[in-house]
C-alpha cells in the first residue's frame, strides 16, 4: 500500500469517525438517532459565510484567523445542538423513540430550508485555508499538508474525548447514563446536564467535520450534510448503535474501504464506488446484525 | 414528624392499576419490610417514592417536604436512595466507577473518600475488584456493589428491592447482616422488599403486606411468620 493511499484512508476515515461519534454520543444517552446531525454540519459550514443568495460566497466568520475561527465555529455547532435539544428534543423526551426520530427528521428539514432561504440553493465556492492544500514531501510520497493536519487533529480529538469520558465527572455520568439512564438518575445524575453535555459535544464535533469538509472541498453546499450523515449513520450501525469505540472503528474502516475502492477499482467502475461500499456494509451486517461492537446498553440485562 | 409519609398514592400503567390509594408512614430509623405476592405492587411503590415511576395521584413526603412531582435525581439529592430490582449495575464501568456515579450530588468531598474507604472495608471483595468491570462480579457481589453504590450517595433513607433475588441462602444471610450493620452505623431509615416473610421475621422489623396494589396487613414481621395474617393476605378476599 502506498503512503499516499494510507493518508487518504486515514484522513477520510477520521472524518467519518468524527461524524459517526457525533451521532453515537447522542444515541448513547438518549437512544435517539439524530438525523439532523448532517444539518448541524451544514449549518456550521454556512456560519462561515455572510448570508446572501449570491453565487459568490463572502466570508464572514471565515475571514477570522484560525485561532479565533476554530473555537467560534465549534461554539456555533455546540450552541446549535444545545438549542435543538432545548427546543425540540427536551419536550419530546418522554415520547416514543419513533417520535424522537421523526422530530429529528423534521428539525433537519427545517434547518435545511432555513439555509436555503438565507443562502440560496446553489453550491458556493469557499476558500478556507487554501494554502494548506500544498503538498509536502513525505519520503517518496506527496501528501497535502491539510491531510496531515486532519489526521493529527482527529487523533487529538479522539484522545481528548477518551480522556474526558474516562477521567471527568461528566464523562463518568455520560457513560453511566448511556448504560442505564434511569439508574443513573436514581443516583442523582442530572438528566438535563448529561443530555446537554452530549448535545454540546456532538454539535462541536459536527463543526469539526464542517471545517474539514470546507477546507478539503472548497465548497459550501446545503446538501453536503445529508451525504456525510448517511455515511456516519452507517458507521454507527456497523459499529453497534451507541458504542463510541465501535463508531470510531467503523468510521475509520468505512473511510479506509472507500479510499481503497477508489484506488483499486478499475476506472470505469469508480462511479459505483459507494455501491461497492454499501454492499460491503450489508455483507458485514449479515454476519453481525448487532454491529461489530454491541453496546453495553443493548445487552440484555440479567 | 414521620420520616416518610405516603398518602393516597395510586400508580397506573395504562389501564392497569398497580397501586390504589395506598397510605402509610414510617418514623426515622425504622426498618420496614414490604412483602406480598408477585404483582402486588411492591416495586411500583418503591418506584413511585424514588421518582422512577410517575404516580397517578397521591402525595409522598420526606421530613415533611413533598417529593411528589420531583424527578428521581432531585429525590436522590434530598437523601433518598433506591437499590432497584435486578440491581442494575453498570456492567461496563469498573467497580470503583460504579461507586462514584452517585457521589456527584455531594458537596463533602473528603467524606466521599472516607465513605469509599468504609465501603471497601465492609466489602473487601469490592476493593480487590475495584478496577475490574462490574459485569464480571458474581450475583452476590453485584448485590453488595448495588447497596454500596446507593450508600455512596450518603442517603438518609435507603430502599432495597428484593436484595435476595437469585442469591444462594448463605449469600442472602450475608447481605442482610451487612444491611443491618450499615443501618445501625449510619442511622439509616431502611425499606426492604422481601418476598419471604420468614426471612423478614428472622431479620426483624415492621412489615407491610401488600396485595393487589393495597396494604392488607401492617405489623411486626415476627407475627406474620406465625402464619394467620399471611394466609389471609395471600388467599383471603382482597380488601
Ligand atoms: N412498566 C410497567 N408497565 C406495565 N405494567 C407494569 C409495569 N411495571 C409493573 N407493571 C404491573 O403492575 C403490577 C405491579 O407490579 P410490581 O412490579 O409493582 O409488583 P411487585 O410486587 O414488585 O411484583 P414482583 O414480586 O414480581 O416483583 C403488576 O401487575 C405488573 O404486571
Ligand atoms: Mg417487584
Amino acid at each position: 500500500m502506498s503512503i499516499q493511499l494510507l493518508f487518504d484512508a486515514l484522513a477520510l476515515g477520521g472524518i467519518y469517525a468524527i461524524a459517526a461519534l457525533g451521532i453515537a454520543l447522542i444515541f448513547g444517552v438518549m437512544k435517539l438517532v439524530n438525523f439532523a446531525h448532517g444539518q448541524f454540519i451544514a449549518c456550521a459550514v454556512f456560519a462561515l459565510i455572510i448570508p446572501s443568495t449570491d453565487a459568490v460566497a463572502v466570508m464572514g466568520l471565515g475571514r477570522l484567523p484560525a485561532l479565533i475561527l476554530i473555537p467560534a465555529v465549534l461554539a456555533v455547532g455546540a450552541l446549535l445542538a444545545l438549542a435543538a435539544e432545548a427546543l425540540v428534543f427536551r419536550p419530546l423526551r418522554n415520547a416514543s423513540p419513533v417520535a424522537l426520530m421523526v422530530g429529528s427528521f423534521a428539525l433537519g428539514v427545517a434547518l435545511q430550508n432555513l439555509l436555503l432561504v438565507l443562502y440560496g440553493g446553489r453550491p458556493k465556492a469557499v476558500s478556507l485555508w487554501a494554502d494548506l492544500g500544498a503538498p509536502i514531501a513525505l519520503g517518496p510520497a506527496q501528501v497535502p499538508l491539510l491531510q496531515l493536519i486532519v489526521i493529527v487533529a482527529v487523533g487529538a480529538i479522539l484522545l481528548a474525548l477518551a480522556l474526558m469520558l474516562k477521567h471527568t465527572r461528566i464523562g463518568l455520568e455520560m457513560r453511566a447514563a448511556a448504560e442505564d439512564f434511569g439508574m443513573a438518575r436514581l443516583l442523582g445524575v442530572r438528566a438535563n446536564r448529561v443530555i446537554s453535555g452530549a448535545f454540546a459535544l456532538s454539535g462541536a464535533l459536527a463543526a469539526v467535520v464542517a471545517l474539514v469538509l470546507v477546507a478539503q472541498t472548497g465548497v459550501a453546499d446545503v446538501r453536503m450534510g445529508g451525504q456525510i450523515m448517511l455515511v456516519a449513520f452507517i458507521a454507527t450501525v456497523v459499529g453497534g448503535m451507541g458504542s463510541l469505540a465501535g463508531a470510531v472503528a467503523a468510521g475509520l474502516a468505512l473511510g479506509a474501504a472507500s479510499a481503497l475502492l477508489q484506488a483499486g477499482l478499475p476506472p470505469e467502475a469508480r462511479p459505483f464506488r459507494d455501491a461497492f461500499l454499501y454492499a460491503l456494509v450489508i455483507f458485514v451486517l449479515l454476519f453481525r446484525p448487532q454491529g461489530l461492537f454491541a453496546s453495553a446498553g443493548a445487552k440484555p440485562r440479567v | 414528624m414521620a420520616k416518610i409519609g405516603v398518602f393516597d398514592l395510586s400508580v397506573r400503567y395504562g389501564k392497569l392499576t398497580a397501586l390504589s390509594d395506598l397510605s402509610f408512614t414510617m418514623p426515622e430509623g425504622e426498618r420496614l419490610f414490604i412483602s406480598g405476592p408477585n404483582g402486588a405492587g411492591k416495586s411500583s411503590l418503591l418506584g413511585a417514592i424514588s421518582g422512577a415511576v410517575r404516580a397517578a395521584h397521591g402525595r409522598i413526603e420526606m421530613d415533611g417536604e413533598i417529593l411528589s412531582g420531583l424527578g428521581p435525581e432531585q429525590i436522590a439529592r434530598r437523601g433518598l436512595s433506591m437499590v432497584p430490582e435486578g440491581r442494575r449495575i453498570f456492567a461496563s464501568l469498573s467497580v470503583r466507577e460504579n461507586l462514584m456515579v452517585g457521589t456527584g450530588l455531594r458537596r463533602d468531598e473528603s467524606a466521599v473518600a472516607d465513605d469509599l474507604e468504609a465501603v471497601f472495608t465492609a466489602f473487601p471483595i469490592l476493593r480487590e475488584r475495584a478496577n475490574a468491570p462490574a459485569g464480571a462480579l458474581s450475583g452476590g457481589q453485584q448485590q453488595m456493589l448495588a447497596i454500596s453504590r446507593a450508600l455512596m450517595t450518603n442517603p438518609k433513607v435507603m430502599m432495597v428491592d428484593e436484595p435476595s433475588l437469585g442469591l444462594a441462602p448463605k449469600v442472602v444471610d450475608e447481605v442482610y447482616d451487612r444491611l443491618c450493620e450499615l443501618q445501625k452505623l449510619r442511622g439509616l431509615t431502611l425499606v426492604i422488599v422481601e418476598q419471604s416473610s420468614a426471612r423478614a421475621a428472622r431479620v426483624g422489623g415492621r412489615m407491610l403486606l401488600m396485595r393487589g396494589g393495597r396494604i392488607v396487613a401492617d405489623g411486626d414481621a415476627a407475627e406474620f411468620a406465625a402464619g394467620d395474617l399471611l394466609t389471609e393476605a395471600y388467599f383471603g378476599d382482597p380488601a
